[in-house]
């Protein structure tokens, strides 16, 4: 068998054994690669930092489930940290069934007491909401009536200093979405944006990238933040490596593998094509 | 003093890598608990919603109780599905549902995906002063949108005339070029997952630090089994 | 009477009704239909709840027939079954006996055995997507090209290793994304855009009925 055939017939066992290689060592043995600031981090950034102001009530929502946390998880903690150093109102909430569960990992990096923030007064856990972009829908048009009452100590939500004033989605500032698919921001710029003008900025999964350009480039969406990459950025920004940062270099190695392999393959397809 | 709950996690993140060697019974025990915890998951976060209602307006006066209780009653009627007799009922609180969720898309899809889009190509400048890169990329999308849009909608021997090869071509092309682009950021989702994996399972913090050690134990009990089975069989089954 | 009940036209009522409390108190201002519309829409959120038995029964169906049966694999369905049955009590809404959300043997398979299980299973993706990249990803034409150049670039272009020493390959990605990408995607939402509105007029005509198929009649 020649070298050719060998490539073309390479059992795939060792192609996946080269994939644990390339991401398992730069994790045990970091590299310390650069990382290059891109538009979509710095946008963020000053999103966050300059057109949230003190006061803004803020709805951060965790918009996925387990399967997308190693992707969004670093972004979504990143945010919330970068929220809490403001004197912002957060509500959180979620269309996912996971979301609240996401929020309780979330908790045990971030405590809110760190910041100063107090539940009830300046953020509130509202759970999840079963029923998707109705569920979204009834939730813009009379919040108190959708969700009756708070997560944590299931007490009715105008007991809170924080939904006061807070009734609809005219008095939502901004959205925070962290989504990894539907419902996510199709659903949002429905059911906010469309209505109310909700500005928004979405942390995505890559695969849901594509399909955030148009949103991004018509203004309805103020800013992306397009996976993990782009969070490790982010942290930096922010002065606080984490996750993504630490995982970043395995992002590089990885891709330079896949990279190599469509280069590899090719070579071999147009060689083997020859030689017929 | 070992942390089961660590072990376990890292035992069911392996069982499921397990399948890239082949099919096996570590694979089939984490598919089983995997289905059988999701479901039941979900039916904890959905009666605590019903709960939480029912403390809310539903039971702030006599005609709203009534009303929960036939909403309760149209929500049993899903049960319907599992009798033959009674499956006509499952589709009343199916279309309920399903025509809420029309009318809630249907109300704004016309602003959010069609006139807001519309907008913003509309407001696409041919050209732009003093920036000939600009001019030259507002032109290509001036040219992309509307060629892909036709692509969509005219199908048939319409597409044999000689504008709408053109067309399709540039169509195609562009559209290509998308599809490689979703190719690219496809592939970093997939390798962040698993990179968030291989991070639990080198106890990279905040992850807890045992995970290393139950890592590579585990790992090896799985990959021995696996092999050694298959060496065993092969010894059994000689190759003629 | 059972045969009126099961006439097609009901649930067909039912979805233009559901559908028009919807829509016209967005666009009309009449406060009684809008009051009605916000009431409705909170009713099928429950509506909605109330199906989570649904794939309970359908899991103990299916994998107790296999159970009875004996059939391959049998035995896993054993714990299919058991740890639906405990998630599911477990999580019943009753903390005055400890159960509900906050029940710690809920929690703790939800923690121990979803998170990992969830977190990985999607992660093996990467692995079929690397083989595939490898052994099907081929330059066989024009369009194909064009699909492996822009992918590769796009690959290259979320890899800081290399955009930080190549940064025209940012540059590029960037352009595939905001270019190329955004005129396929555009394109793909005005005309989605369009066919939802399109189904949703046939819905609403009842001339689209396939979500009520099934139990063997029309």
């Amino acid at each position: 068998m020649s070298i050719l055939d060998k490539i073309n017939n390479l059992d795939r066992r060792w192609i996946y054994l080269l994939a644990w290689v390339f991401v398992l060592f730069p994790l045990l043995n970091p590299l310390g690669l650069p990382i290059p600031i891109s538009q979509d981090a710095r946008t963020w950034y000053d999103y966050v930092e300059n057109e949230i102001n003190d006061g803004d009530v803020v709805l951060f929502t965790p918009m996925y489930g387990v399967s997308g946390m190693p992707e969004l998880f670093p972004m979504t903690v990143a945010t919330m940290k970068h929220l809490m150093t403001k004197d912002v109102q957060i509500i959180v909430v979620s269309f996912w069934t996971e979301g609240p569960l996401v929020f309780n990992t979330l908790l045990t990096q971030v405590d809110p007491t760190d910041y100063g923030y107090v539940y009830g007064e300046d953020w509130i856990r509202l759970g999840y909401v079963p029923g998707s972009e109705t569920a979204m829908g009834s939730f813009g048009a009379n919040i108190h009536n959708t969700v009756t009452a708070d997560y944590v100590e299931g007490r009715s939500l105008s007991s809170f200093p924080i939904m006061e004033n807070v009734r609809t989605g005219e008095d939502i500032d901004v959205i925070v979405s962290f989504e990894t698919g539907t419902p996510g921001t199709s659903e949002w710029m429905r059911q906010f944006n469309a209505p109310f003008g909700t500005p928004q900025i979405t942390g995505c999964i890559g695969v849901s990238v594509s399909g955030m350009i148009p949103y991004l480039q018509s203004g309805q969406l103020q800013a992306l933040m397009p996976g993990l990459t782009v969070s490790a950025e982010y942290e930096i920004l922010l002065d606080k490596p984490g996750l993504a940062v630490a995982g970043v270099d395995a992002v590089s190695t990885s891709h330079v593998y896949v990279t190599l392999l469509v280069i590899l393959g090719n070579i071999a397809y147009f060689m083997t094509k020859e030689e017929d | 003093m070992v942390d089961i709950t660590i072990w376990v996690g890292v035992f069911f993140t392996l069982a499921i890598y397990s399948i890239l060697y082949r099919e096996n019974p570590w694979f089939r025990i984490a598919e089983s608990c995997y289905l059988g915890v999701a479901v039941g998951y979900a039916v904890g976060q959905d009666l605590k919603y019903i709960r939480d209602q029912w403390g809310g307006q539903w039971s702030s006066s006599g005609g709203m109780m009534l009303l929960f209780a036939i909403v309760m009653i149209i929500g049993l009627l899903w049960y319907g599905r599992f009798n033959k007799n009674l499956f006509y009922l499952y589709r009343w609180p199916l279309a309920i549902v399903v025509g809420t969720g029309i009318g809630a898309a249907l109300r704004t899809v016309i602003f959010s995906q069609f006139l807001a889009q519309i907008t913003s190509q509309a407001n696409t400048p041919f050209f732009v002063a003093g920036d000939m890169m600009a001019t030259i990329n507002n032109i290509l999308v001036q040219i992309m949108v509307p060629s892909v849009l036709l692509y969509f909608w005219f199908t048939g021997e319409i597409r044999e005339s000689a504008p709408m090869k053109v067309v399709e071509k540039i169509a195609r092309y562009t559209m290509m070029a998308g599809f490689g682009s979703a190719y690219g950021y496809t592939v970093l989702t997939r390798y962040s997952l698993f990179i968030g994996r291989s991070q639990f399972l080198l106890g990279i913090p905040p992850n807890p630090a045992d995970a290393r050690t139950a890592f590579y134990v585990i790992a090896f009990i799985m990959l021995a089994t696996m092999i050694g089975y298959d060496m065993f069989m092969k010894k059994e089954t000689p190759e003629e | 009477m059972s045969d009126v009940l099961r006439r097609i036209e009901i649930p067909i009522a039912l979805t233009i009704i559901a559908c028009l409390l919807q829509v016209i108190p967005y666009y009309v201002e009449i406060p009684a239909l809008e009051s009605a519309a916000n009431t409705a829409s909170n009713a099928v959120l429950i509506i909605v709840a109330c199906a989570t038995f649904v794939g309970v029964i359908s899991i103990v169906q299916v994998h107790g027939k296999r159970i009875q049966r004996q059939s391959e694999g049998w035995y896993y369905s054993i714990l299919v079954i058991g740890l639906v049955v405990i998630m599911a009590l477990t999580g019943l809404p009753l903390p005055e006996m400890g159960l509900g959300v906050n029940n710690s043997v809920y929690n703790w398979l939800f923690t121990n055995v979803q998170t990992p299980l969830g977190g990985t299973m999607y992660s093996i993706l990467a692995f079929f997507i690397t083989s595939a990249a490898f052994r099907a990803f081929r330059a066989r034409n024009l369009e194909a090209s064009i699909v492996l150049v822009a992918g590769t670039i796009m690959v290259m272009g979320n890899a800081p290793l290399l955009t930080n020493y190549m940064p025209f390959i940012a540059d590029i990605s960037l352009w595939i994304r905001s270019y190329p990408n955004l005129a396929t995607m555009r394109g793909v939402m005005i005309g989605a855009a369009l066919g939802s509105i399109a189904l949703a007029m046939r819905t609403l005509m009842g001339i689209e009925r396939g979500y009520l198929r099934g139990g063997g009649e029309e």
